[in-house]
């Protein structure tokens, strides 16, 4: 287990679509500031959006955590949302339960869940439906280009 | 670090240390130190906002003197389609293109085909492209620059096609060596640019590749002179020089190309750099999605809003609307000729875009991590009033330049009282203004 350097939390206001996306933009300057090369803060940001999204769209509340190691970032989003019943089902592309209001304000398409596997080096999901989703995602630092 | 060179310069003797050109600065890249302003070169992206708020003219633009163009055997100019935006509304581009003859160039080349051709090949680089999106427009060296600093993540979105200006260049030297009989060392293109930031991307090509231009004059450097020439001889004063390049001396799109050929809703084009972060910053978290492809533009207007013109932009931008309508459809000869070398030329940058390394790599991750702990420590013990009297723009940037070690946290009054003794004796002596 690699030490840990920096771990940070934030806290998300579910159905705020106003301040969506200022936790992943936090991050970002943060890990810019750092120094982290392009292609991994790429994949640490979409994955961190992609996240905070969901938390916005289907929670009350949640909580984004990052953990910086020496050649990793972990992220931790953990939601009290309604969980997810079929999670194979919501891995699929394109699948979304977004409402109608969601898509018109450009979220939802169902890429979600696709796009954050996609950008990380380990992607697990745990849900319990009416209880909650956290999603653990791991992006190497040194993996990418 | 390599040695960073930017496009303009602070004259020391003539900074009163106002702070005007730290508080502009997008990118938080001057501090003002002792009633003087100094730049960190690393985050300066030379888009002449300082410049712009500078009340005493301390802070000037690098461009080249008509002595230095002595030692070329054949001048051309290149003149940005923004030069011809800025004089009356009944002086037509070629009066202009006349005077810039009788002000020395030897000739004047007309550019619209190198237009026309890179945007061609933007539109086929935006169709071929297989993602990630939206791409980056490239041809304002500032958004090149601005990606480079501060959104590392999409170096990779900016567009690898070279500049028309560059293009031009390229052209027009095969073209004179060949009819003058000279060799292309022996022929200057010389870039009439309407900012500094264009000067820069000449002289310093954020690519590294070096340009196909020999350097560049300013709108307002040669306006007077030019005023002058247009005035005293408006028919033919030139006569016998060439003017050449194929076809019209102005364009379809905007200046600097527009890409009305694009499809509208997924194609955005942006201008001012504050509108331009806050887009890229949603680009950046993925927010925007549809979008192929975004013209950027550092100022408002486009080119012709340039730091280096002279006529105001809304004048300016009634002007331009004018020749566009009063440009005549592309001939066969202007359409034969795109084609013939949109065929021939290669139009793609030479050197990959890469993000520059502002934090230093001089240290470890471990140590990077202790220094951001440090600034957000130091962070706590500051009002958070960006006042700017520690020499700083932001309460935040002082505590990363004293993490970094590039000052000492105690500058802020707040945390040492005595110091505003310090600066009312700076500023009483030579005082902010003058005394």
């Amino acid at each position: 287990m690699p030490a840990e350097l920096m771990r940070e939390s934030y806290p998300i206001q579910g159905g705020d679509f106003d301040t969506a996306g200022e936790i992943s933009g936090e991050l970002k300057t943060i890990l810019r500031d750092l120094g982290i090369e392009a292609g991994s803060l790429r994949r640490i940001v979409v994955v961190a959006f992609e996240a905070e999204m969901n938390v916005v769209m289907y929670a009350r509340r949640g909580t984004l955590t990052f953990i910086l190691t020496d050649d990793a970032v972990d992220l931790e989003i953990r939601d009290d949302g309604p969980g997810i019943p079929d999670l194979e089902l919501a891995f699929q592309e394109g699948y979304s339960t977004a409402s109608d209001e969601m898509r018109e304000l450009g979220f939802g398409f169902g890429m979600g869940l696709p796009n954050m596997r996609k950008n990380s080096d380990d992607l697990r999901v745990e849900t319990e439906v009416g209880k909650g989703t956290t999603v653990f995602a791991r992006i190497r630092l040194d993996a990418h280009e | 670090m390599s040695e960073l060179t930017h496009g303009f310069r602070i004259i020391p003797e003539d900074c009163t240390g106002c702070m005007s050109c730290m508080r502009a600065c997008p990118t938080h890249a001057i501090r003002v130190k002792r009633g003087g302003a100094t730049v960190i070169p690393e985050l300066c992206i030379d888009c002449g906002s300082c410049l712009g708020v500078c009340a005493t003219g301390a802070i000037t633009a690098t461009t080249i003197t008509f002595a230095e163009l002595d030692r070329f055997k054949y001048k051309v100019a290149v003149a940005s389609p923004a030069l011809f935006t800025q004089f009356g509304m009944k002086d037509t581009p070629a009066q202009v293109g006349q005077a810039l003859l009788a002000l020395g160039f030897d000739a004047v080349w007309k550019y619209a085909v190198d237009i026309e051709l890179i945007d061609r090949a933007i539109r086929d680089y935006v169709q071929k492209w297989p993602g990630p999106f939206p791409l980056i427009s490239n041809s304002c060296p500032v958004v090149v620059r601005l990606v480079q600093v501060i959104y590392p993540t999409m170096v990779g979105q900016l567009i690898r096609i070279e500049a028309p200006r560059e293009i031009a260049g390229r052209e027009l030297k095969r073209h004179y060596s060949q009819m003058m009989g000279l060799t292309p060392e022996d022929i200057a293109a010389i870039y009439i640019a309407p900012c500094q930031a264009k000067t820069i991307s000449i002289l310093h090509p954020a690519e590294g590749a070096g340009s196909h231009l020999d350097g560049a004059v300013s709108i307002s450097q040669i306006y007077n002179d030019l005023l002058a020439r247009m005035r005293k001889a408006p028919d033919g004063a030139s006569a016998g020089k060439p003017e050449a390049g194929a076809g019209e001396w102005f364009i379809s799109g905007s200046p600097e190309g527009e890409f009305p050929s694009l499809s509208r809703e997924h194609y955005l084009p942006l201008q001012g750099l504050s509108d331009i972060i806050k887009v890229l910053n949603d680009v950046e978290k993925g927010k925007i999605r549809n979008v192929e492809f975004l013209e950027c533009h550092a100022c408002q207007g486009a080119c012709i809003g340039g730091n280096l013109t002279v006529e105001n932009l809304y004048i300016a931008r009634s002007k331009y609307l004018r020749l566009v309508a009063a440009r005549t459809d592309p001939s066969p000869e202007f359409l034969g000729e795109v084609d013939r070398r949109f065929a021939e030329e290669d139009f793609a940058l030479r050197a990959p875009l890469k993000p520059r390394n502002t934090e230093g790599k001089d240290v470890d991750l471990r140590q990077r991590v202790e220094r951001k702990k440090k600034a957000s420590e130091y962070l706590k013990a500051l009002p958070l009033l960006n006042c700017g009297l520690c020499g700083a723009p932001t309460c935040r940037s002082h505590a990363d330049d004293a993490a970094m070690g590039r000052d000492d946290i105690r500058e802020c009054v707040f945390l040492s009282p005595d110091r505003i003794d310090v600066l009312r004796d700076v500023y009483r002596r030579g005082g902010r203004h003058g005394g």
